[in-house]
């Protein structure tokens, strides 16, 4: 069944690693939480589990800070907030669904902040059919993932926090400073406590920073971590190798995996984010968002294309396309920027390594 | 630390000489290993103490400080203090280069070897160093290799090999940790606390012995390890033959090379060779948290030496050690909150409650039993950054970091053996109250001429400038070697003590006992060296700025150097010197007569010289032009009797048959400044540079230039010059009025706005327009505007098409 969805959640996906890891937990856990802290370190940093049948391996699923993932872990057994905020394309969701999984079970819990985010999409809602029918009862009420969150004591998963009215957003203070949810119109038996467990990620871009700022108030009651992108060249490569892989295994794309390809476009998005090559010579940095997660795509785009017309292999024409398209999406700037990466130090890598990227550099003439 | 090795672990790794590593209180000698600054150390050293009760403890150090035990371990000595060691390398026994070579041996609180010497002094036993004296280091180091890598500054305490250890890489991997430090405090400082000397003992013998098998015994050999380690050897058995039962402290590194020499009974003496003590020699001096932790990039110890300095203070007043780091660290924060709230960072109650939240569970989950520095940094990070992690939010960091560093000074009780100069230097700040024990960067507001004090610090603040210590730099003030701000009356200084500034002040040592003997000896060295005028009286103005009057040999050299020099600009530089010396002589309460006579003497030499700098080159006429302005204005104040000899020597330069027209310019005007009726002969001059070929026109602009430097007021009497000057300028074709252009840019620098505006208004009206007519141009048609937008957004259109086409 799991392989018919495009994305299984989280809990799905890892479900035999959280099983063996809960089994084998001796560690001491926060109230309703399924894992204890070390056991949800090793789950999103991977390690080794002593089971009754031996050691298992446990691989890592998140690359770079391991001290913010062991923050945000305890920052969630604690009273306060998890805020992830970074660049777009850093895997903040993705940590902060790994930790919903790994602490409640469940990643799905989930309030996608939009412009168009309402008060009622944070707290509740009503089935205005049985409120018409039955008056404002428990029944007639559609909780929010919020709501949720704090009945069950679980995670509830904010994404995209900054993209919602400033106003909406401040509807979480009361929330997660009393713990308790007011709803008027179920009288008495409208206060709902938040039971032990429960606790708020958010995640916010730093790119739309400014378009809601956060109110110092809220911001009071959360502890704020910053994704950085990956900052090592070869942790990068490993990283769209391995992504790309899963991805292509889950598309049944049975394409061989071409590591000096992945190489290529892991350098490329580096250098081309830092704004300096390996070799010092400055480069300029295009306004797009220049993310791991892009280069995954480029590249998974790569394969399907090899896959599906050509002869299963990477073609490097195809790959320096696809790089277009996701480089020069906002700034037309960002073409010219591309071009004189290329010129520069795509040929001056093509003279001193060759390989490929004496092939990547005759590519060139398409980027137009 | 339990787990991290096994145990046999040990005894595989240091085979047969690991007897003598064993922790054995019933045997003569006990090997302890230790890393620099490490408060754990520390801690296990003055318990083996107890329970070894040595005869003696010997520790790792240059022997040719042995003298300066006492000093360190004197009470009044306040730590950070450090052992500056420095060699003459005059013999070329290093190396062909005879260089001058120095060093460092930072003592803290934290220090295990400061405290087993001081753990000595208490129990009346004898202690000493018996590493291979400093200049015998350096004989047996090979360049580049150890202290004779290329570095600013070096430390003895080096613990690169430490560091720099694949094999701490993988315990890290093995072990989930980010880095060396966070490694060293977890399972060493943290997790050692808990351990009994034994067995802390052991732990760092087998780290150290992994780590050392890293090394190559070239390596070891190139850098004098092994040279020194024969040394200290020899000295451990020289001890154990006189049947003392000792006690060695060394960096862990060298306890297997040791225990394998003692082993072996084999130990080869090192050739020592005979120093004295101006080329080879120690001092005590005070030291700095922030340099041993500088001092950090190049390995020599731990990171935040005031935090560690502080676990180790606390541990000796009796805290207890399982609960030592949790209150530090809690400190550490609260300190942390109360300077981010004074910087304008909102820190909570809840957010220093958060943070230490987060710590307990960081250290928790990483198993350490308490929280150290990287749970502290870590709560800070999430608690009291909001928003984005910038350079701005990240600040509290920052601060915490600071903090940790600390910023205290030492200080060396017993002076006895402080250079001579360093307790002049404490002596002299302490008299003008400047606040020297702490290295956060000072201003001294001096006001020059408001009382003795003023003026007697000014001259302190110049003569440890003089010294190039770099204490203190002058931010403000009147600056007379440049002959900038003159008239200025206050001085602002900003002074920071560093370790470099008492290197510095040792370094000067043999130059005087005082910094004002000092200050003398270097200006009177330096006049016999110089042999330019400029030079001579730059000293003769550092000497009025420190007030140290010149000797009657001095300004005999002084006077010499003037009169053999005989460069033209470098006496022009003189005169200028020596007059601002005499212009404020009074003022400054400085009485020198040889000033004036060197002023008189340059003049002397400069007249006769002057006509032959008619036909300057281009490049070195406008400095003709100042050295004949400065000429003449002297010869209307100090030295008016020379006037008319000045106005000789002009008379023959504008007779002169090739000319500089920038000097030429000069001269004209300042004979017309000397006798206004020579104004026609001024604009004769002109007159022949229009109506000359279309070269010497151009020259025309230069001369304009040298004049009006000398006499702008010659165009503001009458229009007769602004005539020829318009003349001039529109008779070029617009290339050649390019290539005109910055000469007369210059020349109308020389008046003030309102005249440059007023000459402005006279052009206009020769051209019949006013100036604003010029300003804001003429009025142009709506309609017509429009019609020429237009136009030209069609033409554009059209072309664009063609190119497309």
């Amino acid at each position: 069944m799991e392989q018919n969805y495009i994305k299984p959640p989280v809990e799905i996906r890892y479900a035999d690693e959280l099983k063996t890891l809960r089994d084998n937990d001796n560690g001491k856990k926060p109230e309703n939480w399924l894992l204890s802290p070390k056991a949800v370190r090793t789950f999103i940093l991977g390690g080794e589990v002593d089971t009754p049948e031996g050691k298992v391996k446990i691989p890592r699923k998140f690359y770079g800070n391991d001290a913010l993932v062991e923050r945000c872990i305890i920052t969630l057994a604690g009273s306060r907030g998890l805020m992830l905020v970074g660049e777009p394309g850093t895997a903040k969701t993705m940590l902060s669904e790994l930790l919903s999984a790994a602490c409640c079970g469940v990643s799905t819990n989930t309030v996608q902040g939009t412009a168009g985010t309402t008060e009622d999409m944070i707290k509740y809602s009503w089935n205005y059919a049985l409120l018409l029918a039955k008056g404002p009862c428990r029944e007639a009420l559609v909780p929010s993932p919020l709501l949720v969150g704090m009945e069950k004591g679980i995670f509830a998963r904010f994404e995209e926090i900054t993209r919602t009215p400033a106003e909406i957003q401040d509807s979480l203070i009361s929330v997660m400073s009393d713990q308790i949810l007011n709803i008027p119109e179920l009288g008495d038996e409208g206060l709902v406590q938040a039971k032990r467990g429960f606790n708020i990620i958010g995640t916010a871009n730093t790119r739309d920073k400014g378009v809601n700022e956060m109110s110092g108030a809220l911001k009071r009651r959360f502890n704020f971590e910053t994704v950085e992108p990956v900052s090592d060249v070869s942790l990068e490569k490993e990283i769209i190798i391995r992504e790309a892989e899963n991805m292509a295994k889950a598309g049944h794309i049975d394409c061989p995996v071409d590591t000096d390809v992945a190489e290529l476009l892991a350098v490329t998005y580096h250098e081309l984010r830092e704004g300096k090559t390996s070799e010092g010579t400055v480069v300029e940095k295009p306004a797009a968002v220049m993310s791991t997660a892009e280069a995954v795509s480029v590249y998974y785009q790569t394969i399907s294309h090899a896959w599906y017309y050509g002869d299963g292999t990477a073609d490097l024409g195809i790959l320096t396309e696809n790089l277009l398209g996701a480089v020069c999406k906002e700034n037309k700037d960002d073409l010219e920027k591309l071009k004189a990466y290329f010129r520069t130090a795509v040929k001056e890598k093509a003279k001193k390594v060759g390989g490929a990227w004496k092939e990547y550099s005759k590519t060139a003439s398409l980027l137009r | 630390m339990e787990g991290i090795f096994k145990d046999s672990l040990f005894a595989e790794i240091t085979g047969e000489a690991g007897e003598l590593l064993k922790y054995d209180t019933s045997g003569d000698l006990l090997l302890f290993p230790v890393r620099h600054h490490s408060p754990v150390c520390s801690y296990q050293i003055l318990r083996a103490v107890e329970e070894f009760s040595p005869t003696a403890i010997l520790v790792e150090g240059p022997e040719n400080a042995n003298g300066l035990i006492p000093v360190l371990t004197d009470e009044r000595t306040e730590l950070p203090a450090a052992f500056y060691y420095f060699y003459k390398d005059k013999k070329k026994l290093v190396s062909e280069d005879a260089e001058d070579y120095k060093c460092y041996y930072p003592f803290l609180y934290s220090s295990p070897e400061f405290n087993a010497l001081a753990a000595a002094a208490a129990k009346g036993i004898r202690a000493a160093f018996i590493d291979l004296p400093y200049c015998e280091i350096l004989i047996n180091t090979a360049k580049g290799k150890g202290l004779r890598t290329e570095k600013e500054k070096h430390s003895y305490t080096d613990d690169t090999r430490l560091i720099r250890s694949k094999f701490y890489k993988k315990l890290c991997e093995k072990t989930g940790i980010r880095n060396f430090e966070e490694f060293w405090e977890k399972y060493f400082e943290i997790e050692g606390l808990k351990l009994t000397p034994a067995e802390f003992c052991k732990n760092m013998h087998t780290y150290c012995v992994l780590t050392r098998a890293q090394e190559k015994d070239s390596e070891l050999e190139a850098d004098g390890t092994l040279a020194r380690e024969r040394h200290m050897a020899l000295r451990i058995k020289e001890a154990l033959d006189k049947g003392e039962k000792v006690l060695v402290v060394t960096g862990g590194l060298h306890s297997l090379g040791l225990a394998k020499l003692l082993k072996s009974g084999k130990i080869k003496a090192e050739k020592l060779h005979k120093m004295t003590p101006d080329i080879q020699g120690s001092f005590p001096t005070a030291y700095s948290y922030e340099a041993a932790d500088a001092l950090h990039g190049y390995a020599s110890g731990m990171r935040f030496p005031a935090f560690y300095d502080g676990i180790m203070k606390r541990i000796v007043n009796g805290a207890d050690p399982a609960n030592v780091y949790n209150d530090a660290t809690l400190e550490l924060l609260i300190k942390t909150a109360k300077e981010s709230s004074k910087k304008d960072i909102a820190i909570s109650i809840a957010d220093i409650t958060s943070a230490q939240t987060v710590m307990n569970g960081l250290a928790a989950l990483r198993n350490v039993s308490q929280c150290g520095i990287s749970e502290l940094a870590d709560g800070i990070t999430s608690a009291f950054i909001k928003g984005e992690k910038t350079i701005s939010s990240a600040m509290p960091l920052d601060i915490m970091r600071r903090l940790a560093t600390g910023d205290g000074i030492g200080h060396i009780g017993d002076k006895t053996h402080v250079p001579p100069l360093v307790a002049d230097f404490e002596k002299q700040c302490d008299i003008f109250k400047l606040k020297y024990a702490s290295v956060i960067p000072q201003e001294a507001d001096v006001p020059l001429f408001l009382g003795e004090r003023g003026l007697n610090l000014s001259r302190f603040m110049h003569r440890i400038t003089y010294l190039d210590t770099g204490f203190a730099t002058l931010t403000k003030g009147p600056d007379l070697k440049r002959g900038k701000d003159r008239s200025r009356v206050r001085e602002l200084w900003k002074y920071r003590r560093t370790p470099q500034v008492d290197a510095a002040l040792i370094d000067h040592t043999t130059d005087g006992f005082t910094i004002e003997e000092a200050c003398t000896n270097l200006a009177a060295r330096a006049l016999t060296e110089h042999r330019r005028c400029q030079d001579a009286a730059q000293t003769a103005i550092d000497c009025f700025l420190m007030g140290i009057p010149l000797t009657g040999h001095q300004k005999e050299l002084l006077y010499d150097i003037v009169s053999e020099d005989g460069d033209f600009f470098s006496i022009g530089e003189g005169l200028r010197c020596f007059a601002r010396l005499c212009d404020l002589q009074k003022l400054y309460e400085f009485e020198d007569s040889s000033s004036f006579a060197c002023l008189e003497k340059c003049m002397s030499r400069l007249i006769p010289a002057l006509p032959s700098m008619a036909n300057s080159p281009e490049e070195t006429a406008s400095d003709v032009v100042d050295v004949m302005r400065r000429m003449y204005s002297l010869t209307g104040s100090m030295l008016e009797n020379w006037r008319d000899t000045l106005e000789g020597a002009l008379l023959t330069l504008v007779g002169s048959k090739d000319k500089n027209p920038e000097v030429y310019g000069a001269a004209m005007g300042l004979l017309y400044a000397l006798e206004p009726s020579r104004r026609s002969a001024a604009e004769d001059a002109m007159r022949g540079f229009l109506q000359g070929s279309e070269k010497v026109r151009m020259q025309g602009a230069d001369y304009l230039k040298g004049l009006f430097c000398t006499a702008g007021d010659i165009v503001l009497a009458d229009d007769s010059f602004l005539y020829m000057t318009d003349e001039l300028i529109t008779g070029f074709e617009r290339e050649d009025y390019l290539e005109i252009l910055p000469s007369m840019r210059l020349a109308f620098s020389y008046f003030t706005p309102s005249e440059i505006q007023s000459i402005a208004k006279a052009v206009a009206g020769i051209h019949g327009v006013k100036d604003k007519d010029i300003i804001y141009g003429d009025t142009i048609d709506e309609g017509l505007f429009e019609f020429g937008k237009k136009l030209d957004s069609l033409i554009t259109a059209r072309l664009n098409g063609g190119e497309m086409q």
